[in-house]
């Protein structure tokens, strides 16, 4: 890793000192060893503190988004999942491509140092799992799908056996225990909306959990406005969904997010077929559930 | 002294459940935090007083992140209160730490001085009582002794739980106190159990001077650099446990409805929009300052102490590494034009 961590140094100081790029996004060192955040270099100075380590989880596909109204040259540092942010991005045209420099790192799996965090810090359990994180023990594509320069070599999936096995032993489940199961998971959620936050798919301007006029879901943590925030949060999620993982990892009691995601991934994979979300860049192409025609044979969505 | 042997715990914290709703730490499927005893399934959950504290703070004992406030009938130009829920049923907090109960004692500042008194608090903390565990051990994000809170002798506490190892020493501080104690006198012991010392802390901080310093630094370019990681997420202020922002909101339909309140937080656009629509913090810089200068400069103003306990909870949930304590040394270390 640390060979990453000097090419990718290299390369972006070759950016900056070629004129090319106004800022570089990657990762630095936490406070910790085990922690890493996002970092935006904005000089050739900064790029001394870019990092890619075992830690380096964070999709930082979705730091682009406070760029997006810029004008800014942007290098950017991706692994696979989030390499697939950047297609959602530039699918649904919140930056273009002639702003972006894109390296990709192929993933040879992370571990996640929210859990690290946890064990080190003396709350809650005391000690977790310190292998990969779940996330990328459930990767499917570890390569980044999009770059203009890549470092390092293939790496191969990790996603072993059924990749909806958890999905379809919910779907199994009667409607009263399908239910029952969410109400007790969905009854924990806090409402701290860091799964929408995390989320390189949750691109709107304005999202229909932050509008007042209509208010559109309730704000009592009860079951009802928990069950509506999550439902209406994560079909917007399908086609959309980079399966990157950020929003189960980072929820502080831990409901399992994905289990909603990769139901929709497998719905509408049955249902419409084609590539699955941010898995190819084709230039104007749009993703399932993405495109709104007149004449379109269904009446309404 | 008085003791409470731990084998005589579980029994206890039944007796204490017949006429009080008890919340205690514990590990609860994915949660951590401080549930009602009586909701603990043996097996399943795990009781967690001898960890160094949980996620999710007590702070929702007495300022629950959803609370009914009043049902109301309307008719034509009428508008009918039905029903107010001030709730005042009895409960205890058993095992907070003291850095817990620093951010009740913030809180009772906020809601119950200065001239106005929340109904709906009072009621709450009225029927309250903190029975607190002394910390002997501080963890590698502990901080509390840098904000005024002393680990050992938690103030604000009913009771002070002292962990002498099979036994918690068993330390009555008020009235209220002595009234729990009433109803297990039967379990508790009278034995003399050596206590530890206290440890060093890990984490040094020096808050000295940084509230003064922050009135210079509101427009600081610190602010740009160290709110760039942040996401904006709410994580940090729904588990301090002395953050107790709230919007209040109303669920109707046709003639009827209720008014609720809700924790909000300063970290969400929504919070600080105006109702013609502007907004004074409309970028993440702005709301990620806000909610630094009021836990270490606005409070300490007004309180005349921080509103930050040290706890170091923010530090250990934060998806993008946020840390409190390298703000305030990023502070002491700012360059100030006078």
């Amino acid at each position: 890793m640390k060979e990453i961590t000097n090419k990718l140094q290299e390369i972006a100081a070759r950016l900056f000192n070629e004129g090319k790029i106004d800022v570089f996004l990657a990762w630095e060192k936490g406070e910790h060893d085990f922690q890493t955040k996002s970092y935006a270099a904005r000089s050739v100075d900064d790029v001394k503190n870019i990092i890619f380590n075992e830690y380096s989880i964070y999709n930082v596909s979705n730091s682009l988004l406070k760029f997006r109204d810029g004008q800014e040259r942007i290098g950017i540092a991706v692994k696979g999942c989030d390499s697939r942010g950047i297609v959602r991005l530039l699918e649904d045209l919140q930056i273009t491509r002639d702003r972006l420099y894109i390296v990709g790192i192929p993933c040879p799996g992370l571990k996640d140092p929210l859990a690290a965090a946890r064990s080190f810090g003396g709350l809650g359990k005391k000690q977790e799992p310190e292998g990969l994180a779940q996330k990328c023990l459930e990767c499917i594509q570890p390569n980044p799908v999009i770059y203009d320069e890549l470092i390092g070599s293939e790496q191969t999936p990790r996603q072993q056996g059924d990749r909806f096995a958890a999905v379809r032993e919910i779907e199994a489940m009667t409607p009263d225990e399908r239910y029952k199961f969410w109400e007790d998971t969905l009854s924990t959620c806090i409402r701290c909306y860091a799964c929408r936050q995390v989320c390189v798919a949750c691109d709107c301007r304005t999202c229909i959990f932050d509008e007042m006029k209509p208010q559109w879901v309730g704000r009592e943590t009860n079951t009802t406005d928990n069950m509506m925030y999550h439902l209406v949060k994560h079909a917007h999620m399908a086609g959309r969904c980079i399966e990157c993982g950020e929003c189960e990892r980072v929820c502080p009691v831990g409901i399992p997010l994905m289990l909603f995601n990769r139901k929709l991934i497998k719905d509408v994979g049955e249902l419409f077929g084609g590539p699955e979300a941010g898995m190819q860049y084709v230039e104007g192409a749009k993703p399932t559930l993405s495109v709104y025609r007149e004449n379109d044979p269904d009446e309404f969505i | 002294m008085k003791v409470l042997s731990k084998a005589k715990l579980e029994e206890a914290l039944n007796k204490l459940s017949e006429a009080n709703e008890v919340f205690v730490p514990m590990q609860k499927k994915a949660q951590s935090g401080y549930f009602p005893w009586n909701s603990f399934v043996s097996g399943q959950d795990e009781l967690m007083l001898e960890a160094l504290n949980v996620y999710q703070s007590p702070k929702g004992a007495v300022l629950p992140q959803t609370e009914k406030m009043y049902r109301y009938q309307q008719g034509g130009m009428e508008i009918n209160i039905e029903e107010t829920f001030e709730d005042s049923h009895p409960t205890i907090i058993f095992g907070a730490r003291a850095c817990d109960v620093k951010g009740i004692l913030a809180m009772d500042e906020v809601f119950l001085t200065r001239g106005y008194e929340d109904s709906f608090y009072k009621a709450r903390r009225s029927g309250n009582t903190i029975i607190a565990n002394a910390c002997y051990e501080p963890g590698p994000n502990c901080f509390c002794n840098a904000m005024e809170v002393d680990c050992v002798n938690p103030a604000g506490a009913d009771v002070i739980l002292r962990d002498g190892g099979d036994a918690y020493v068993w330390e009555v501080k008020s009235e209220k106190g002595e009234a729990v104690t009433a109803v297990i006198a039967g379990l508790l012991e009278e034995k003399e159990v050596s206590l530890p010392q206290l440890k060093p802390f890990v984490q040094k901080v020096d808050y000295s001077g940084v509230a003064e310093k922050l009135k210079t630094m509101f427009e600081h370019p610190l602010w740009d650099k160290l709110s760039e990681p942040c996401v904006n997420c709410g994580m940090c202020t729904f588990v301090c446990p002395s953050c107790y922002c709230f919007d209040i909101q109303v669920k109707m339909w046709g003639d009827e409805g209720y008014r609720f309140r809700a924790w909000d937080s300063c970290m969400f656009e929504e919070y600080s929009r105006e109702a013609g629509g502007g907004n004074p913090r409309g970028a993440s810089k702005e709301r990620f300052r806000q909610r630094f200068l009021h836990k270490l400069e606005f409070f300490t103003e007004r309180y005349g102490t921080p509103l930050c306990t040290g706890c170091g909870r923010c530090m250990i949930v934060c998806p993008t590494d946020i840390n409190i304590v390298r703000i305030i040394d990023a502070v002491k270390e700012a360059e100030v034009n006078d």
